[in-house]
């Protein structure tokens, strides 16, 4: 029962790491437009489309496939920028998430063009059995996840806390305007945060397709889903939020799973996501009270 | 007309008053992603109360429309206070679970031998009182058109009345609104109740078109597509919402041309047409100056 | 007389419909400190907003030392050495106060005298070099005016502006602020402020214009025989413009 448990918070902090990078990212792209980008999870699944036709066609190498997921991602998401957020940086904001929107059918269209079968295999990282910790089990795939969050999550803090570029990401998040006014290139910035963003979607997305050993069109939905969630639980607006968001959603989801089935599982992500929206706990008011979200 | 260009028509109609029901929202200032939740709750209510309990079609429609106007409303109150995207989330949220009860529904009878009734996953067939009763086609889309008609004429008259400007007032600015005057937290449930019926009116009447519905039929891409329908038709009046929906659906399944790329085309258009026209083809503007020339 | 650096003329800004500024023509003359008094929603800081490039002209001419600046993006603007310091300060708030001065050096590579621009400007707000480790969040309002102030000087521009940096804050406060706007120009700074506190503006300037209603409606030095007019319009706006 104990092991159960064990094994079953040690899965959900596995895809909690997928679910806190994927909220990462969502965050990230948020935190400096103010928007909601419809169209990161289909750039991800777009990168993870591009690297399973290379495999299919060529025999390659892991680490060119990772690669190539990441070029993907960044290539679709710099597109995404550019026809659906720039025009409407001072603009409004629903046009600039519709328009993601209908990226968002691009990308699943192009995605079924590239690879017509509803289904594909993705080679995993490793083709032996699972890790063994005692009675724990950790297949490979979880602990590059594992490792993957926990090596992003420094190396963005030191990004964002030690750079120049960071803190001009940083500035543009505070202010805008005094951004600006301090001849910081906001449109530079956009553009540089929605690639990051996008590299950061593409790894994960790598690696959840690896993990899966497959990928289908669906996978631009799921990772949006699941990376507003988590971005949303830890309180929009707050990296250390969508980690720790991410995790949470993972470890509840896996324990619910568990007791209750895959269905009851989604139901409860969803109410508890609810919930905190119509209580409103103050970590997640952190950013109605000063930027709005609309 | 064929039954091909009928069912395309009847598609378009019944998508409409989903655009509608997110339309209205919009113009309270309110940007739901679950508009899909209550086009099902009338699908299901609708369908299970002709199909299992012999429920005539009419009274059935009413009976959705009312279980679509409460759910609505009871999603509208816990949500009153949320802007923006916290308000799109949670409506988000909310439609994902109704999605998920769907999937867990299951009530099923016997009638005449088989087996009826929604089945989870599985999806609710022969919802089939409009075959049943021996109404054509061609028939029940003059319904649903006049139906439609009659909900975009009331739409014409309350964007010209007080309740219109007041509308509009919430979704420019709500707290100037309060600053006048207006109940803004009665205004926009009542504005949820609305939607919620206008969404499952929508959602009876395509159950007993499809004659099959299924929860998958009411996911997100619904949610988004009814939320997209009425931007890029436009949010000066009610047609624009259908100029929406005529567009993506006429515009897909009429045209051959770029057949296996029209969703790719189709995209493209609409982020570009957004970057020039943010309010859509029919904005305010636009319907200032049809106005202005045509009275 | 020494010659204009920055040179107004005929700006038209509107905000759809509105036009805010309707053909605004003044300048600045390099070393002084000019002044722009005028009543609320005159427009003078849609005018501060268009000269340092977050709001673009609909028509007309901003010239910094002979050089065409209207319409341009505000970080070439900053490039070419215009700094502003905005109405409510806008400071950083999450971030450190010294993270705030780092931010106005921004297009500055010459780190080794960025830092030393760093220690100048503690060196002349003390109580900023005191709360340098401090988020400017946390700051009292006087304070981050100094901050303000400081991070546009970060950027060692050619004409400082200043949208009503005595807004807001304690007489004490505000004599200190105009205590070091002073100084700056002793040190030779080129300053157009915009002030709602019109007896203090008046006591620093050199030379200031009267906006009203998106026009320049006056021009001239203090001390002659209008100010008093001067001032009343500025508070109040006058009957007949």
């Amino acid at each position: 029962m104990l092991v159960d448990l064990a094994q079953n918070t040690l899965d959900g902090l596995t895809s909690g790491a997928a679910y806190a990078l994927l909220a990462l990212g969502f965050t990230l792209i948020f935190g400096v437009l103010r928007r909601m980008n419809l169209s990161y999870g289909p750039t991800i699944m777009f990168g993870a489309y591009c690297a399973t036709w290379v495999s299919l066609n060529y025999q390659v190498g892991l680490l060119l496939l990772a690669l190539i997921t990441v070029a993907g991602a960044v290539l679709a998401g710099g597109y995404v920028e550019r026809l659906c957020f720039a025009p409407h940086r001072r603009g409004s904001a629903i046009a600039a998430m519709v328009a993601s929107f209908a990226l968002w059918m691009q990308f699943e269209e192009l995605a079924t063009i590239l690879l017509p079968r509803h289904l594909y295999a993705f080679p995993a990282l490793y083709d032996g059995g699972p890790l063994t910790f005692g009675p724990l089990f950790l297949r490979v795939e979880a602990l590059a996840m594992l490792a993957a969050a926990a090596a992003v999550c420094p190396m963005l803090w030191w990004t964002l806390y030690r750079t120049r570029f960071g803190l001009a990401v940083r500035a543009v998040i505070s202010q805008p305007v005094a951004a600006e006014l301090a001849g910081i290139s906001a449109p530079r910035v956009f553009f540089l945060v929605f690639a990051l963003a996008s590299a950061i979607g593409g790894l994960t997305g790598y690696l959840i397709a690896a993990s899966h050993e497959q990928v289908t069109p669906m996978l631009g939905m799921w990772t949006t889903l699941k990376g507003l969630l988590a971005m949303m639980l830890g309180g929009l607006g707050s990296l250390p939020g969508a980690v720790l968001g991410g995790l949470a959603l993972g470890v509840i989801e896996a324990h619910t799973q568990w007791f209750l089935g895959p269905q009851m599982r989604d139901l409860i992500a969803y109410l508890l996501l609810f919930a905190l929206l119509a209580i409103n706990p103050p970590w997640m008011a952190a950013w109605t009270t000063t930027r709005s979200a609309s | 007309m064929d039954d091909y260009t009928i069912g395309v028509l009847t598609n378009i109609a019944l998508f409409s008053f989903v655009a509608l029901s997110a339309y209205l929202l919009l113009l309270a200032g309110e940007m739901s992603f679950g508009q899909q939740a209550f086009f099902g709750v009338g699908a299901y209510c609708g369908g299970m109360l002709t199909t299992l309990f012999g429920w005539p079609l009419p009274a059935a429609v009413l009976a959705a429309m009312a279980a679509g106007a409460a759910a609505q409303f009871l999603v509208g109150l816990p949500t009153l206070r949320m802007r923006g995207l916290y308000f799109a989330m949670a409506t988000l949220a909310a439609a994902e679970m109704m999605r998920i009860l769907f999937e867990l529904l299951h009530f099923q009878r016997s009638i005449e031998g088989d087996l009826v009734g929604p089945d989870g996953t599985q999806g609710f067939r022969s919802i089939r009182w409009v075959f049943e009763a021996g109404v054509e086609p061609a028939e029940y889309l003059a319904l649903i058109v006049a139906l439609l008609a009659l909900v975009v004429a009331g739409f014409g008259l309350v964007e010209r009345s007080r309740l219109g400007a007041t509308l509009r007032m919430i979704g420019e600015d709500p707290e100037l609104a309060a600053s006048v005057g207006v109940n803004v937290e009665r205004v926009k449930l009542g504005v949820a109740a609305v939607a919620g019926a206008l969404a499952a009116l929508g959602g009876v009447l395509y159950a007993h078109h499809n004659t099959y519905i299924e929860p998958r039929n009411f996911d997100i891409m619904l949610g988004v597509h009814s939320l997209a329908y009425a931007l890029i038709g436009g949010l000066g009046t009610a047609v624009g919402p259908l100029l929406g929906v005529l567009l993506d659906v006429g515009a897909l399944e009429g045209s051959r041309l770029f057949e296996g790329y029209r969703m790719t085309v189709f995209g493209g258009l609409v982020a570009l047409l957004l970057i020039f026209r943010p309010r859509g083809l029919l904005d305010e503007r636009v319907v200032h100056w049809l106005r202005a020339r045509f009275s | 007389m020494s010659e204009a650096l920055l040179e107004v003329r005929d700006v038209v800004t509107a905000y759809g419909k509105i036009e805010a500024l309707r053909g605004v023509t003044l300048s600045v003359a390099k070393g002084s400190i000019t002044c722009l008094l005028g009543p609320n929603g005159a427009g003078k800081t849609t005018l501060m907003l268009t000269t340092a490039g977050v709001l673009k002209p609909r028509s007309g001419s901003i010239r910094l030392g002979g050089e065409e600046i209207a319409g341009r993006t505000p970080n070439s603007i900053v490039a070419r050495g215009i700094a502003l310091v905005p109405e409510n300060r806008l400071v950083f708030a999450s971030m450190t106060v010294r993270e705030n001065l780092l931010a106005g050096a921004y297009q500055r590579r010459d780190r080794g005298e960025v830092d030393a621009d760093v220690e100048r400007l503690f060196g002349r707000f003390p109580r900023l070099q005191e709360r340098q480790a401090q988020e400017a969040g946390t700051l009292s309002g006087g304070e981050q005016q100094m901050l303000a102030v400081a991070r546009a000087l970060m950027s060692r521009p050619k004409v400082l502006l200043m949208d009503e940096p005595s807004l807001g804050l304690a007489p004490l406060v505000v004599e200190e602020i105009f205590r070091i706007i002073g100084e700056l120009h002793k040190e030779g700074a080129t300053i157009f402020l915009v002030e709602q506190n019109a007896h203090m503006a008046l006591r620093l300037a050199h030379h200031f214009y009267l906006i009203e209603q998106g026009k320049v409606t006056f021009s001239g030095n203090p001390g002659s025989l209008a100010e008093d007019e001067v001032i009343r319009r500025a508070y109040l706006g006058s009957a007949n413009a």
